[in-house]
């Protein structure tokens, strides 16, 4: 095969996943149909998911107003807009809960689209994007955890890059050293301190929205070109006009999600649900308090990593992130059944390790 | 005696006939209920009268109820300049509008010979008070400035002594006589109100939003399917405009609370100057700190020998916190050779700091995932998350002038006098070449 048939096979491969001559008003707005069935639910995980992300950038603007980037000042500038601020705490609130909402979005929406073999030719684009928007957003949940400066976050972002360290007892003589010079790096200097404040802040705010806006924006142009997946074996009689029924549906799903994340917010503060200790600023004297746990959304891989030998919860790590990027080649001949099946499993052990992690832990390391 | 009849009887009066009048007439006369419309023979003069008027005298009339039902609230919100300014605008405004409709309707009604076959001498007289009652109220709100502030302090009493049959008349009887007439003429249209076209004021057809359009049914096969055509039109149009209002008064209501959010959180707080110096005495305290912490990694940098504790400070249970040379925490005990145990405090597992009480067996406890250290040994208990043992540091004893008594490196091995006497009130510190021996 010569360069010029690999080029063209190249150019033929892209224009079909990215089928740019569909970019038309007609095509997205006119001809855009979603089909109707019993798994029709799965099609708004997807914009609710967008929809958080909206709350996201809206409030984290606004907390941005307030918030101070230093670790004399990050502490105090987040309690003086909680405590003082009028409305501060409700954006907080309301900033906190939706990165719950969004993460719990996401992995449904990505679990769905599994299951309906949504991935399917030619769609890879869609998956493949919509798989760095989930690291992405667990990236946001990780820098974000820190910036408030209080005990339990550094001290839960220590022990979360610490845990790269460990890989270095697992690798021969000369390279066990790289770990621990790669976590200095991420962290800017030996420990915790202001340079790590300083690069998750640019992560939070800068990077990692910058590199979402530039994921999102192919994956929903690819959703656009594509159309919705069909999601069901048997092909679908019924199908909804995008605009403007699905779409108003859609809007008000928002609107019923943004009422009750309102109301959430208003309520309840995010931090009910840890002993208060752990708010108080970041101590670099002191000894770690107790009960310094990640957000809910990393139990999935914290219980394992407290449990299991780090070398296997490493590789279930890798295999899980690898299999999910080639989902689409690794399932191309899996039937729908099966991949139902293992979503199924997939979404079990997470709620499993999510809402039972602690009473497993508590079971098996005798109670702490 | 002029005045008991004006307010204090005439209201009574007024309301009684206005309750029973209405009745009688919705019970004897129900299809006359409402104003004789007279749309079908002039429509042009009526559209800019009957809008301009309607719209101008709901707003004033609102204002009017506000103001007179909830005169706290009320005159809390007109407290403030630019309220009361722009309440004062609004009203005039809405004034001229009236005038301006009253004078179209009362055009309309005496030039156009077909109006006049339907017009009646009671349709010229409201036409007349309500344009003499408009005219005053605009003349009270010129020559009495800022209305919308006093009127609801005296007025609102009046009319609650009213409510409560227990009229009082001081209130009112030394008013301007521009503004007492404006009351009694307000009383004088109540009274006027069920045997004219005014009584349409309880007959508003709100139902028209919502109800289904009629259809008309025809005979005729053509007109038939004309007139089917109509109704889904019609019917169509009603789903559109409720559904917009509902939307457009949801956005609205969304845009307000939202708005009024985002300015307050803005705007920012308002504390009291106690709270304020609060909070700058809490951030003074952190930048200390930090300066503190700062100066640490200065000396760790600079000096040869960084002062942890007295050795009379030091106690065998509890650990005092240092940091080491890497700015990683250390504790220091005393042995039981009256000598410090320098340990490094950073758990070997994920780093958290262990605690620094001595447990029973001699063992220090992280208590992220419960590891025993060995305060000894530094060995970590079997089984322990934690598989390496804790490092001990190096350790120099030094007197006030700085000279070096005794002094142990990191392996244990010491140099120099172990004199206890010369020892009391010696310094522990930790030494930059037991590092450089280390790296």
């Amino acid at each position: 095969m010569n360069i010029s048939e690999k080029i063209h096979d190249a150019v033929s491969f892209a224009t079909e996943r990215i089928p740019l001559h569909k970019f038309d008003f007609y095509s997205v707005v006119h001809k855009k149909e979603v089909p109707v069935h019993k798994l029709s639910w799965a099609y708004y995980t997807g914009g609710l998911a967008l929809f958080f992300f909206m709350i996201q950038l809206t409030t984290g603007l606004m907390l941005l107003f307030y918030y101070q980037p230093t670790v004399s000042d990050a502490h105090a500038s987040v309690e003086y807009l909680t405590r003082h601020v009028p409305m501060g705490a409700l954006i907080r609130n309301m900033h906190t809960w939706g990165s719950s909402g969004m993460i719990a979005c996401v992995m449904v929406h990505m679990l769905m689209a599994f299951a309906m073999k949504a991935f399917e030719r030619p769609r890879e684009i869609t998956w493949v994007t919509g798989v760095l928007l989930l690291l992405i957003t667990f990236g946001f949940g990780f820098t974000g955890y820190l910036l408030p400066w209080h005990q339990i976050a550094v001290n839960a972002t220590k022990v979360g890059l610490q845990s790269i360290e460990e890989a270095g007892r697992y690798m021969p003589g000369g390279l066990a050293d790289l770990p621990r010079q790669f976590r200095e790096i991420i962290q800017g200097e030996p420990s915790v301190g202001q340079a790590t404040l300083s690069r998750f802040y640019v992560l939070h705010v800068i990077l990692l929205p910058l590199s979402i806006f530039g994921v999102l924006g192919l994956h929903l142009l690819s959703v656009q070109l594509h159309g919705m997946s069909k999601g069901v074996d048997q092909p679908t009689k019924k199908t909804e006009r995008f605009f403007p029924f699905f779409i108003l549906k859609d809007f008000s799903l928002w609107g019923g999600a943004f009422l009750i994340l309102f109301i959430v917010a208003l309520c309840l503060p995010f931090e009910s649900f840890f002993s208060f200790p752990l708010f108080q600023p970041y101590d670099a004297l002191g000894s770690t308090p107790d009960g310094i746990k990640p957000e809910w959304y990393f139990y999935f891989v914290y219980y394992p990593l407290e449990l299991l030998p780090f070398w296997l919860v490493m590789l279930g790590q890798t295999v899980a992130v690898g299999g999910l990027f080639a989902a689409p080649w690794i399932f191309k001949n899996t039937s729908r059944r099966s991949l139902s099946i293992i979503a199924g499993a997939a979404a079990a052990y997470l709620v499993i390790s999510t809402i039972f992690g602690q009473a497993i832990y508590e079971m098996i390391k005798g109670v702490h | 005696m002029l005045n008991i009849f004006l307010f204090a009887a005439l209201p009574y009066v007024a309301v009684f006939v206005l309750l029973v009048g209405s009745y009688w007439r919705y019970r004897t006369d129900r299809f006359s209920y409402s104003a004789l419309s007279s749309q079908f023979l002039e429509d042009r003069k009526l559209l800019w009268g009957s809008i301009c008027w309607h719209v101008g005298i709901l707003v004033i009339l609102l204002g009017h109820v506000l103001g007179l039902c909830f005169p706290g609230v009320w005159q809390a919100i007109v407290a403030n300049r630019t309220i009361l300014l722009l309440v004062e605008f609004t009203g005039l405004l809405f004034t001229i509008l009236c005038v301006i409709g009253l004078v179209a309707l009362a055009i309309r009604r005496a030039t156009s010979g077909k109006l006049q076959i339907v017009s009646t001498p009671v349709d010229f007289a409201v036409l007349g008070l309500l344009l003499a009652q408009v005219l005053l109220g605009l003349w009270v709100a010129i020559a009495h400035r800022w209305g919308a502030a006093w009127a609801p302090a005296s007025l609102s009493p009046y009319l609650f002594s009213l409510v409560t049959f227990n009229p009082n008349i001081e209130y009112v009887q030394d008013m301007p006589g521009l503004v007492k007439m404006h009351i009694a003429g307000a009383w004088f249209l109540l009274l006027l109100i069920p045997f004219s076209r005014l009584v349409h004021i309880f007959s508003i057809p709100f139902e028209y939003l919502w109800r289904r359009p009629q259809k008309v049914v025809w005979t005729n096969p053509r007109r038939f399917t004309q007139a089917e055509e109509q109704v889904a039109v019609a019917e169509d149009r009603r789903v559109f405009l409720r559904a917009g209002l509902g939307l457009s008064a949801g956005v609205a209501l969304l845009g307000v609370g939202t708005a009024d959010k985002m300015v307050r959180y803005f705007k920012g707080p308002e504390m009291t100057p106690e709270e304020e110096g609060d909070l700058l005495a809490k951030k003074l305290e952190r930048l200390e700190q930090t300066s503190e912490q700062r100066e640490l990694e200065l000396e760790r940098i600079r000096a040869a020998y960084i002062r942890v504790a007295r050795l009379d400070e030091l106690t065998a249970n509890k650990g005092k916190y240092f940091t080491d040379y890497q700015m990683r925490p250390a504790l220091a005990f005393l042995g039981s050779d009256g000598l410090p145990t320098l340990i490094s405090a950073k758990c070997t597992h994920l780093g958290c700091t262990v605690g620094s009480d001595l447990d029973g067996d001699g063992r220090l406890l992280c208590p992220c995932h419960v590891s025993y250290f060995d305060l000894k040994t530094g060995a970590p208990n079997a089984g322990a998350p934690a598989k390496s043992p804790l490092g001990h540091l190096g350790w120099a004893l030094m007197d006030e002038s700085g000279n070096v008594l005794l002094s142990q490196n990191p392996s244990g091995v010491r140099e120099g006098s172990a004199d206890p006497e010369a020892l009391k009130g010696a310094i522990v510190c930790i030494a930059r070449r037991f590092e450089e021996a280390k790296a």
